[in-house]
């Protein structure tokens, strides 16, 4: 088993064993004795090598929220089939996401139609600002996921190329 | 308990106010905008004893404005921002639930003539400036004209409509750098600095083009741009009876994308003197314009105390409560009376300043990636409080953050005696203040409150961008990315159920490593 976490763009590999009080977490380098107790009110108590301090911790799917010392963190759990499973699809670039929540303002390329690295395919619009998305790479166009005047968030898939067939990986 | 701070609003002049609103002419408030402001606007109306009625659009539907309201009308539109711009439908909620005047708030149709027109049109009273003064300064040629008239100091500029075939010529004239606007522009939209005269026709023609799409009207003008200019804008306020007081001036230099963040009273880049010169010149020009309601008079200010007037928003605004905190008036109540016929119940030595207050205007943003908008549902949310700490806030947990709206979530407004006292108790403000689900600025706004500069009281409306490393996320520190992977394992059901199948004796054996 390999359980990860992301933030921000890194992505950390650890385990969580018990112990005869709380639980250890294994790190690349190192094991530590961890707890986390739970109050009622949203708030816990995390124990992290004997000391203890009060944090506030809120989950919603795979994603873990986490206010410590005074600043916000958002962390997702990477299912480890899923991650077996993305590395097995091939290219992340087979994927074209929103960089930011908006709305998508005008479309220049529709399924079927084969593009060029860095050719424009969308124009979104965020904050009274407008970005032109630009292919990742050569490829042809498999489905547009979204139509002009909608609305998304940060990462959603705003339209998917054909998936890259590389050589040597079979799934 | 010992209080530093002004209550807002007087308790005295609460009651004496709720009396006589028992005779005004509208008994029920309908309050046509969203978020923090609806809250705002509400409390001062049902605390004077009058009905609150909000419209709201079903993205709104679990937002505190529309539980605390005595009445809530949904209203529709083909996006969530186009019902609050509906003027027809927000009549329609007014006349059928029975309100006898409509508080714009900010934003939306605020500064809408047309929609004010209406309003009066209906039989109802609009609780702001008359339509005239609403277009005289909504037209940002206009209004320039009409300060300078005054006697009022404004920028050297070249205006288009004067003579368009002439614009170009007479703007290389301008001492450079320039600053183009749209004419009909606000909000920062559409303006370029251009340094080089060479520049000047390609950014004239861009500035047109963008004027043209924002506000469907491509005139321009052209003026000196101040180079590390400080924004000053003073508070007025003014009766249907010829009655102009100022209360005070509040510094917003500290910006991003041309958008205010913090706002402080007083301008700590003020002497007394300056101080008493641009709040009486506010005063002046409000007066000159017969300014009636509240209203809000913008300057840009020089590094060398010299000082032009930029444009008068005719409305309440965001940064309103840190006025509210050093003066004790409550602003919506004046508001009101106003707009029930009453005349000010003060005069300009009975306003009076005390104290220091900073309002942070609470983003859902990531400030780190450009300050790009944020979303995500409220899972829990836990806004701070202690003396001199005030949350007008537009969220509730349960809720989501869409992209549906303006990222403003809530302000934090802290007061202290002295500027150091509110800069300290903001810092443990915006740690102790929690919302998770969506990340949002405080963690830069406590950067940014710690930053040398800022504590200097030395910022101008350019400092965020030659300070890049504030908006920068910090790099993470070895023990609290311990402390964030220990607590995201151990919140982790998947995680959990597999360390628990390992019995505890197991476990205690010795370490397990993979």
């Amino acid at each position: 088993m390999h359980h990860a976490f992301k933030l921000e763009e890194n992505e950390y590999n650890l385990e969580l064993s018990r112990a005869p009080a709380g639980y250890r977490l294994h790190l690349a380098d190192r094991t530590i004795p961890v707890n986390l107790h739970l109050e009622d009110d949203g708030s816990a108590v995390l124990t992290v090598n004997g000391r203890s301090e009060k944090v506030l911790v809120a989950t919603r799917g795979d994603d873990v929220f986490i206010h410590l010392g005074g600043v916000g963190y958002q962390l997702r759990y990477e299912h480890p089939l899923q991650r077996l499973a993305a590395q097995a699809q091939g290219s992340a670039e087979d994927h074209v996401r929103a960089p930011m929540p908006g709305s998508l303002v005008a479309l220049h390329a529709k399924p079927g139609q084969t593009v060029a690295r860095g050719e424009s395919l969308l124009v979104m619009e965020s904050m009274k600002m407008e970005t032109t998305i630009a292919a990742p790479r050569d490829g042809v166009i498999e489905t547009v996921h979204f139509a002009i005047g909608q609305t998304f968030d940060r990462d959603a898939l705003l339209l998917s190329l054909v998936a890259m067939v590389v050589e040597g990986k079979k799934s | 308990m010992n209080h530093t701070t002004n209550s807002v609003p007087d308790p005295a002049v609460l009651q004496a106010t709720r009396a006589r609103a028992a005779n005004w002419p509208f008994r029920s408030v309908l309050i046509a905008n969203r978020g923090e402001i609806a809250v705002r606007i509400l409390r001062t109306v049902q605390a004077l004893g009058l009905e609150g009625v909000v419209v709201y659009h079903a993205a709104d539907r679990k937002a505190p404005a529309v539980q605390l309201a005595d009445q809530a009308i949904e209203i529709t539109g083909a996006t969530p921002v186009a019902a609050y711009l509906d003027a027809k439908q927000i009549l329609a909620a007014a006349k059928s639930s029975g309100a006898g005047a409509i508080h714009p708030g900010y934003g939306f149709l605020s500064e809408n003539a047309g929609f004010a027109r209406a309003v009066a049109e209906a039989g109802l009273i609009f609780v702001g400036p008359t339509p005239e003064q609403i277009e005289l300064m909504g037209d940002k040629v206009r209004a320039r004209a009409f300060v300078e008239k005054g006697g009022f100091p404004v920028a050297p500029s070249a205006i288009e409509d004067d003579d368009p075939a002439t614009f170009a010529e007479r703007a290389l004239k301008v001492p450079f750098p320039l600053l183009i606007k749209p004419a009909a522009g606000g909000g920062g939209k559409g303006m370029r600095i251009v340094r080089e005269p060479g520049q000047l026709k390609a950014e004239l023609e861009r500035a047109r083009s963008e004027g043209q799409r924002y506000f469907g009207d491509g005139r321009l003008y052209v003026e000196r741009y101040i180079e590390n200019p400080r924004h000053i804008e003073v508070q007025v306020l003014g009766d249907a009876h010829g009655n102009v007081v100022h209360l005070f001036e509040r510094e917003c230099s500290v910006q991003r994308r041309f958008q205010k963040i913090v706002e402080e009273t007083p301008s700590p880049a003020l002497s007394p003197e300056l101080r008493k010169r641009i709040c009486e010149t506010a005063a002046g020009i409000a007066r000159e314009a017969g300014y009636r309601n509240a209203g809000t008079v913008e300057f840009i200010f020089g590094a060398g105390g010299e000082f032009y007037f930029l444009e008068m928003n005719t409305r309440l605004q965001v940064e309103h409560p840190v006025t509210e905190m050093i003066t004790g008036k409550d602003l919506v109540l004046e508001q009101l009376r106003v707009a029930a016929g009453e005349k000010l119940g003060f005069t300009q030595e009975q306003v009076t300043s005390t104290g220091h207050s900073i309002e942070f205007r609470i983003y859902a943003e990531d400030a780190s990636r450009g300050y790009t908008p944020t979303t995500g549902p409220v899972l829990l949310l836990r806004p701070p409080q202690g003396e001199g700490v005030r949350v007008d806030s537009g969220i509730v947990e349960g809720q989501d953050v869409t992209a549906a709206f303006d990222p403003m979530l809530a302000k934090l407004i802290v007061t202290g005696r002295n500027r150091a006292e509110a800069i300290a108790r903001a810092d443990k403000a915006l740690a102790e203040y929690a919302l998770l689900g969506c990340i949002t600025n405080t963690a830069f706004l406590r950067r940014l409150l710690n930053h040398r500069a800022f504590v200097d009281g030395q910022v101008h409306t350019g400092f965020l961008d030659a300070h890049p490393e504030i908006a920068a996320q910090p790099e993470l520190d070895q023990a609290t990315l311990c402390k964030l992977l220990a607590a995201s394992a151990l919140m982790t059901k998947p995680m959990r159920d597999v360390a628990d199948l390992v019995p505890d004796m197991h476990a205690a054996i010795g370490s397990w490593s993979n």
